[in-house]
C-alpha cells in the first residue's frame, strides 16, 4: 500500500476495459479493486455497472450505484491520486439516451423508451446489449474518463452481451442500428480502445469455464485479452507439507497433543486446497496461454473497503506468463 | 408451525425448486437432493439449466446433444423401487414445443417457428429461458411419471424473474401494442392507428422495414393463442405456490451470495411460494481450538509458523462466516437451515452421494 505504486503497463492500454467472468468469481470485487490501482496511480476512473448490481458504490465508500453517476473514494489516499466515479448503465436508460441523441423528440421518444423496449429489444436478437455497448461506446467517444471499467454480465451472458454488436451486424442491414453496432463493433475489435479481463478461481469448473469464455472473446470476436485474474488463491505455505508435531520440532517449539491435532487437520486441509489450486495453475499454463495475476483469498466473508486495497496491491503485480508463451 | 428436515422435505414434496445466487453449487445442491429421494425409493428427475460439463457427464446428458427427453441415470440407486433421471433444459425447443401445441394445425406452427421474430424471442426475450423452465416443468408435472421433480433454476440475481415468468409471458401477449398490431380487422385502425403506429416507426427507423414486416407476421399469427397461453400460465402460477412444492434457496457463506439470498428468501414469501429448506454451501470449517498457551507470541517463518497463519485464518474466516450465516438465519424462522463443507469439485455419483449426506445431515461444520 505504498506510495508510488505504479499503473501496470497493461491497465493503461485501453480507455474501456471489460470485466468478465462467472457468478461468485468476484468479477464486481475486481473491477473494483482496479478502479482503485489507476486511480492511485492517477487516473480519473468511470466504474460501469451493467447487470443491476449496485453493491459497489458503498465498497467504494459511496451510495448504492444508480443511472446518475457519483463520486466514490472522495478522499484521495495521496496527492496526485485521481478518482472514481461510479454509475450503472440498463437497457432502458440506454434507450431513452439514444432515441435523445438520434432527435426523436419528445411523445414520441416517451412512447418508445417506455411502452415499447421490451418488444422492439424482442424483435432485434441483441439490441438490449446493443444499447448498453452503444452507451460505453458513446462515453468513450467523448472520453469521459481515462479508464472506463465496465462490470459486465456473468459468464454465459457475458458472450451474448459481447456478441450482440457483430450479431447485429449480420441481421440489420441499414439505419441507425447498424450503424450502432458497426461502431460498437469497432470499439470491441480496436485493441487500443478496449480489452477484456476475465476473472476466475483456482477451481475445476471456473477454469473450465474460463477456458472456453477466452476462447470465445477472442477467436470468435476478436478482442483484446488482458492478463488472466485468478481470484482467491490460497497462499502457498510449504509448511503445511509437515506434520505438526515436526513442524514444532523445528522451531524449537513444544506443543500438546491437543494443538499438534488441530494443526495436523489445519495443515491438511491446506494442503488439499493447494493440492487442487496448482492442479489447476497447471491446466492454466496447458490450456489458456495467457499472462496470469494472482490474487490472494482473503480470510472474511465480506469485503471492506481497505481490502480493495489489498486486492489492488495485488493486482500492480507483473503478470507471470506461462512457460512457452511469449507476450 | 414446526421445523421440517430435509430428509422429510425430499419424502413428502412432488416438486422442489433449488434457488440462490449464481456459483454457490446449485445445480450440485439440486442433483444431490435428487440422487438422495431417489436412493428412499422414489422416481425422480432432476431438471437443470446448465450444469458444469463433469457434472452433466456424471448424470448422462450432454451438453451438445440437448434432449427434449428425460435419461435414466443408470446405476444412480440400487433402491428396488427408487430412479433417478435427469433432463437439461432447452428453452428454445420448449418454447417451439409450446408453440406446436398451441397453434392449432402444422401450417399456423411452421409459419410461427420460421418466422426471425419469433426466433429472436424464443431465444433472447428477457424472461424467455424463466418462462420455459417453468413451462417444462408443467409438462413433466402433467406426465405424472414422476414422484418427485428436481428444477434448479437458473442463476438469478432477481430468481423472482423466474417465478413471475408466466404472468410476465401473459403482460407481453397482452400488451396493448400487441393487440393493436395482432387484431385482423381494420376497424379499430382509426382509434388505436397512433399507439401501433409510433411503435411500428420507431422500429423501422432503428431496424429496418423487414423487421417491421416480420412483427405483424408475428402477431397475427399468434393471435388466437393468447388464451391457451394464459391457461397455461395461471396453472403454472398455481402449481408453483402448491402445498406439495418446496423451494430451497441455496446460498454460500460470502457476504455477497447472503446478501442476495436474504433478498430472494423475502421475496419468496412476499410472492406466497413455499420456502421449505435454506442451504449454506461451501462453508470453511472451524478449526478445533488451541490451547491459548500453546500460541507462541513471536514465531520466526517456518513450518509451524505456516501452520498457523493457517490456523488463524481459517478461524477468522469461519467466525466471520458464521456471521453471515446467521443473518439468513435470522430470516429462517420455521424453515430448515443446513450448513454444508466446502467439498472438492463435485463431478460424479459418489460425489453427490457425499454431498447428499450433509444436506441430510445438518451438521455444523466442523475441521477435523
Amino acid at each position: 500500500m505504498g506510495p508510488g505504486r505504479s499503473t501496470p503497463e497493461w491497465l493503461g492500454r485501453t480507455r474501456v476495459l471489460m470485466v468478465v467472468g462467472k457468478g461468485g468469481v468476484g468479477t464486481s470485487t475486481v473491477a473494483a479493486s482496479l478502479a482503485v490501482l489507476a486511480a492511485d496511480g492517477g487516473a480519473d476512473v468511470l466504474l460501469v455497472s451493467v447487470d443491476g448490481k449496485s453493491g459497489l458504490g458503498p465498497l467504494l465508500g459511496g451510495t448504492p450505484l444508480g443511472p446518475d453517476e457519483q463520486v466514490l473514494r472522495t478522499k484521495a489516499h495521496r496527492s496526485g491520486a485521481g478518482r472514481i466515479r461510479g454509475r450503472t448503465i440498463t437497457p432502458k436508460q440506454a434507450f431513452g439516451d439514444y432515441l435523445e441523441l438520434k432527435g426523436f423528440g419528445g411523445i414520441l421518444r416517451r412512447a418508445a423508451s417506455a411502452a415499447s423496449l421490451d418488444l422492439i429489444a424482442g424483435a432485434t436478437p441483441g439490441m438490449e446489449h446493443l444499447l448498453v455497448l452503444g452507451k460505453i461506446k458513446e462515453l468513450d467517444r467523448l472520453q469521459s474518463a481515462d479508464l472506463i471499467i465496465v462490470d459486465a454480465p456473468p459468464a454465459g451472458h457475458a458472450t451474448p452481451f459481447l456478441r450482440s454488436a457483430s450479431a447485429l451486424q449480420t441481421a440489420v442491414a441499414s439505419g441507425p442500428v447498424r450503424d450502432q453496432a458497426d461502431e460498437v463493433a469497432a470499439l470491441l475489435a480496436d485493441h487500443h480502445r478496449s480489452q477484456c479481463v476475465m476473472v476466475t478461481l483456482p477451481e475445476e469448473t471456473p477454469v473450465n469455464e474460463v477456458i472456453e469464455l477466452a476462447y470465445d472473446l477472442e477467436d470468435e470476436l476478436s478482442l483484446a485479452l488482458a492478463p488472466l485474474v485468478v481470484n482467491g488463491c490460497w497462499p502457498d505455505r510449504p509448511g503445511l507439507s509437515m506434520t505438526a508435531a515436526a513442524a514444532a520440532r523445528k522451531q524449537k517449539i513444544t506443543l500438546s497433543v491437543a494443538t499438534r491435532r488441530a494443526l495436523d487437520d489445519v495443515a491438511r486441509f491446506g494442503r488439499a486446497r493447494l493440492d487442487m489450486q496448482l492442479e489447476q495453475f497447471a491446466r492454466l499454463d496447458d490450456r489458456l496461454p495467457l499472462p496470469r495475476i494472482q490474487l490472494p483469498r482473503l480470510p472474511v466473508a465480506r469485503l471492506r473497503p481497505e481490502h480493495l486495497d489489498v486486492l489492488a496491491e495485488a493486482l500492480a503485480a507483473e503478470p507471470t506468463v506461462p512457460a512457452g508463451v511469449t507476450k | 408451525m414446526t421445523t421440517v428436515d430435509i430428509a422429510t422435505v425430499l419424502q413428502e414434496a412432488g416438486l422442489v425448486v433449488t434457488c440462490g445466487p449464481g456459483g454457490v453449487g446449485k445445480t450440485s445442491t439440486a442433483a444431490a437432493l435428487a440422487l438422495a429421494a431417489a436412493n428412499s425409493g422414489r422416481r425422480v428427475i432432476v431438471v437443470t439449466v446448465d450444469p458444469a460439463r463433469r457434472l452433466a457427464d456424471a448424470l448422462g446428458i450432454d451438453g451438445s446433444a440437448k434432449s427434449h427427453d428425460p435419461s435414466e441415470v443408470i446405476g444412480a440407486t440400487s433402491h428396488p423401487t427408487g430412479s433417478l433421471w435427469a433432463l437439461m433444459l432447452d428453452a428454445e425447443s420448449t418454447f417451439d414445443r409450446l408453440i406446436t401445441d398451441r397453434a392449432g394445425d402444422a401450417k399456423r406452427a411452421q409459419t410461427i417457428l420460421a418466422n426471425p421474430i419469433y426466433r429472436s424471442i424464443a431465444g433472447s426475450l428477457g424472461g424467455a429461458q424463466e418462462y420455459m423452465a417453468i413451462e417444462r416443468l408443467h409438462q413433466l408435472w402433467s406426465s405424472n411419471e414422476f414422484d418427485l421433480i428436481v428444477i434448479d433454476t437458473p442463476p438469478s440475481r432477481h430468481a423472482i424473474d423466474l417465478l413471475g415468468a408466466p404472468d410476465r409471458l401473459v403482460t407481453f401477449f397482452s400488451h396493448p401494442i400487441y393487440r393493436i398490431i395482432a387484431a385482423p380487422g381494420r376497424s379499430f385502425a382509426r382509434v388505436t392507428n397512433a399507439g401501433s403506429a409510433t411503435f411500428l416507426w420507431v422500429v423501422r427507423k432503428l431496424a429496418g422495414p423487414k423487421v417491421v414486416e416480420d412483427i405483424i407476421e408475428f402477431f397475427r399469427s399468434l393471435s388466437g393463442m393468447e388464451a391457451g397461453l394464459r391457461q397455461r400460465a395461471a396453472e403454472a402460477s398455481t402449481l408453483l405456490r402448491a402445498k406439495t412444492t418446496a423451494f430451497v434457496l441455496v446460498s454460500s457463506p460470502r457476504a455477497e451470495a447472503i446478501d442476495e439470498a436474504a433478498h430472494l428468501a423475502d421475496a419468496l414469501r412476499d410472492g406466497g411460494f413455499p420456502l421449505r429448506a435454506m442451504v449454506i454451501n461451501l462453508v470453511h470449517p472451524t478449526p478445533a481450538s488451541i490451547d491459548a498457551d500453546d500460541i507462541p507470541t513471536e514465531l520466526p517463518p517456518g513450518p509451524l509458523a505456516d501452520q498457523f497463519a493457517l490456523y488463524e485464518e481459517l478461524t477468522a474466516l469461519a467466525h466471520d462466516e458464521a456471521i453471515e450465516m446467521d443473518r439468513l438465519r435470522d430470516l429462517a424462522d420455521d424453515v430448515a437451515l443446513v450448513e454444508v463443507p466446502l467439498i472438492d469439485d463435485i463431478h460424479d455419483l459418489d460425489g453427490l452421494a457425499e454431498l447428499g449426506t450433509h444436506l441430510l445431515l445438518n451438521a455444523h461444520v466442523d475441521l477435523a
